[in-house]
């Protein structure tokens, strides 16, 4: 499974949404269950999956598809 | 790669909620939040098929995010969770008639509180204020809470399930704080326990989850999160919120399964490692060196539950002799045989023994929870009794003491003496049945064994003390039951209170012992010399003794010197209390044509081999409320 898919997978799991939803180019505003709690718990999931430790400053940086791509492969993850 | 840790994924290989949520409940890790939902759903399909559990939240800091974690309680549990989150703060708002709240029509209404909502002094630090002020914060406290819960409680929010958020920060001193005079955590103990005083006495239906406790067991450090806190005011890591979830949705459980009321105890490998009748006294692990003092602890954990009161039973598959040479004889045995209200000790199926042990005990065998170390016995039972909830003891000594603490419907919302005192009177009932059949065997009569009972009977009329114990016996009758009408402890004191009802109850003593308040009427004066009897039950545990007649004639008397001349009954049929069909007819009772039942009072008997007292001492109403 690509790190595209994984992402998807938890984006889908975590709001609830059908993945066929989301896009590699997929921002935050595209998606209404992407809301600011929706955001949060985003990021609880991700940290989760990818056994990752997000700081508090990157919780703002991570509301677009590509973002937490490159966000992931920043910390190593692949 | 070495790794001991258990596999996720063998989580779903169980197959039943019950297996899983034992196996999660021992599991090392944190869960993730994808795990959690792939585990819900998985529950949610396991079957059988679930009902709904309502939860109103009321918040002062966010509750949403706890939201996937109530989820994956309630599907262990068997509930679907249907949640209604109130609009952030201290929404007093919601407990109004048609707020969303109200109309959600919650089965429990969470309210996740911090400390600083019931005093602006929790902003700073405690150590600051002298002794009079702090006494002076306690006061206000304990009013701010009651005032919060009693404007909830005037609407029907179910079960309210209050919560305090612990202190982020430690105390303001330190590590000194635990010897300090001026001890922060000593003072909040303190504020605590006169906020449990106060939800006792003045808050029906109202329970408090120690967070506190829950920190405790998570650990300070694994129970805040503090990014997510300070970000988005949410508190709890995974750890937190899974067994803050799990409290809840076990209060949950307690109100909306039948109530748990026998343990029931296989012996080898539960109660000691090993088998009595292969290893001997010398070979079972029981006592001070491992594995043997995980089996103690687990006895000693027994006991507990036996304090929350539940009635123990054994069941083994065991010569009688091998287990009544451990429970009189071994050195490190905590059970003894007085601490078993029954025991099947011999070598029949298992489920004809709990059919037996329920037919002695007067229980239904819904009210039974099963432990047994065999994978075969369990799932004997789990087949052959569905009714029955099944525990299965681990196969890690380690896992032993503990195994019993996640079961959800051992939890309790209140403790009444008779609780407490509940296996005691089961052994006195064991008692009365050897003295019943001795006179039996001597060729004497029924009447004979009653009179030597030396039967005691007190009446309280109107008895406000007794409201817990009164609203738990509506709760929890059903088979001496002529109406089954539940009530909680907020509607059993209007009872109390209300001029037009007349609320008796009784205790029964004899030789062998007080069986505590065991029997409920309530009278409605309807005027015109008329009264009609809204509710009237018994414990079983004081059947075949005459009491229900004894106490009918009491209440019938009690009403004719008041002028009564004609009372008004009904029996309504329910699966569980055809033990009371003929109960009306053979009282006097006969059918007004309309489908109830009525009785002139011209003729009370009167001749009952026992001593009727009523307590007209009883404290008023007003005296207890103050």
């Amino acid at each position: 499974m690509s790190l595209y898919e994984r992402v998807r997978d938890v984006i889908a799991t975590t709001l609830k949404v059908p993945a066929a939803r989301i896009t590699e180019t997929l921002v935050q505003e595209e998606l209404p269950a992407w809301d600011s709690l929706g955001q949060v718990n985003l990021v609880m999931a991700l940290e989760q999956t990818f056994d990752l430790m997000i700081e508090v400053e990157d919780f703002e940086q991570l509301k677009s598809v590509p973002a937490i791509l490159a966000y992931l492969d920043r910390q190593g993850v692949r | 790669m070495a790794n001991a840790r258990p596999a996720f994924d063998d989580l779903f290989a169980h197959t039943s909620r019950a297996a899983l949520q034992a196996d999660l409940a021992r599991w090392p890790a944190a869960l993730t939040l994808p795990q959690a939902e792939r585990l819900r759903a998985y529950a949610l399909a396991l079957g059988p098929a679930t009902t709904p559990l309502r939860l109103g939240i009321v918040h002062t800091y966010t509750s949403d995010l706890l939201e996937p974690w109530l989820a994956l309680q309630a599907a262990l549990e068997g509930f679907e969770l249907q949640a209604y989150h109130a609009p952030y703060g201290l929404a007093l708002q919601e407990a109004t008639p048609g707020s969303g709240l109200v109309t959600h029509t919650p089965d429990l209404t969470l309210l996740m509180l911090r400390r600083d909502d019931l005093h602006p002094s929790f902003a700073r630090p405690v150590v600051g204020l002298d002794d009079a002020a702090q006494e002076r914060v306690r006061r206000e406290c304990v009013m701010r809470l009651r005032e919060i819960v009693t404007t909830f409680r005037a609407q029907p929010v179910g079960q309210i399930v209050v919560t305090l958020l612990p202190s982020t920060l430690p105390a303001a001193l330190g590590q000194h704080d635990a010897q300090a005079e001026s001890s922060e955590a000593a003072w909040w103990s303190s504020v605590k326990s006169a906020l449990a005083a106060m939800l006792r006495s003045d808050c029906p239906a109202t329970t408090l989850v120690d967070l506190d406790d829950v920190q405790a067991q998570v650990g300070r450090a694994a129970f805040f999160d503090r990014r997510y806190w300070y970000s988005a005011s949410y508190p709890y890591t995974a750890a937190a919120a899974l067994e803050v979830a799990r409290r809840v949705v076990a209060i949950g459980t307690v109100l909306k399964t039948p109530r748990a009321k026998v343990l029931v105890l296989d012996a080898d490998n539960t109660l000691w490692g090993g088998v009595i009748g292969e290893d001997g006294m010398e070979g079972i692990a029981l006592g001070p060196e491992y594995p043997g003092n995980a089996y103690v602890d687990f006895q000693r954990r027994v006991l507990g539950f036996q304090q929350r009161g539940l009635i123990l039973a054994m069941c083994s598959k065991n010569n009688p002799a091998d287990v009544d040479q451990v429970l009189s004889d071994h050195p490190h045995q905590v059970l003894r045989d007085g601490h078993f209200a029954a025991r099947r000790v011999n070598w029949l199926p298992k489920p004809d023994n709990l059919r037996s042990l329920a037919e002695e005990l007067n229980l239904g065998l819904d009210s039974f929870i099963f432990v047994d170390d065999s994978d075969h016995e369990c799932a004997a039972v789990r087949h052959a009794l569905p009714q029955v909830q099944v525990v299965q003891v681990p196969r890690r000594p380690v896992d032993v003491p503990g195994c019993l603490d996640h079961v959800a419907r051992l939890e309790i919302l209140s403790l009444t003496d008779e609780d407490r005192a509940k296996t005691e009177m089961y052994a006195q009932e064991r008692l009365r049945r050897e003295l019943s059949e001795d006179i039996d065997r001597s060729g004497g009569s029924s009447t004979d064994y009653l009179a030597r009972l030396g039967m005691k009977m007190r009446i309280g009329v109107d008895p406000a003390a007794h409201v817990a114990r009164l609203a738990q016996l509506t709760q929890k009758t059903n088979q001496f039951n002529l109406t089954t009408r539940r009530y909680d402890e907020q509607r059993m004191r209007q009872f109390i209170d209300a001029g037009d009802t007349l609320v008796m109850d009784f205790s029964l003593a004899d030789v062998f012992g007080d069986s505590g308040i065991v029997g409920l009427a309530i009278w409605r004066r309807l005027g015109g010399g008329r009264a009609e009897l809204d509710t009237f039950l018994m414990s079983c545990r004081v059947i075949g003794r005459m009491a229900e007649s004894a106490f009918l004639a009491a209440g019938l008397r009690l009403l004719a010197r008041e002028g009564c001349t004609e009372v008004i009954a009904d029996y309504l049929p329910t699966a569980k209390n055809d033990l009371v069909r003929e109960f009306l007819p053979r009282h006097g009772f006969a059918p007004d044509g309309a489908g109830r039942w009525t009785r002139s009072l011209a003729q009370i008997p009167e001749d009952f081999p026992i001593e009727v007292t009523l307590a007209s001492d009883a404290p008023a109403p007003t005296a207890i409320a103050a």
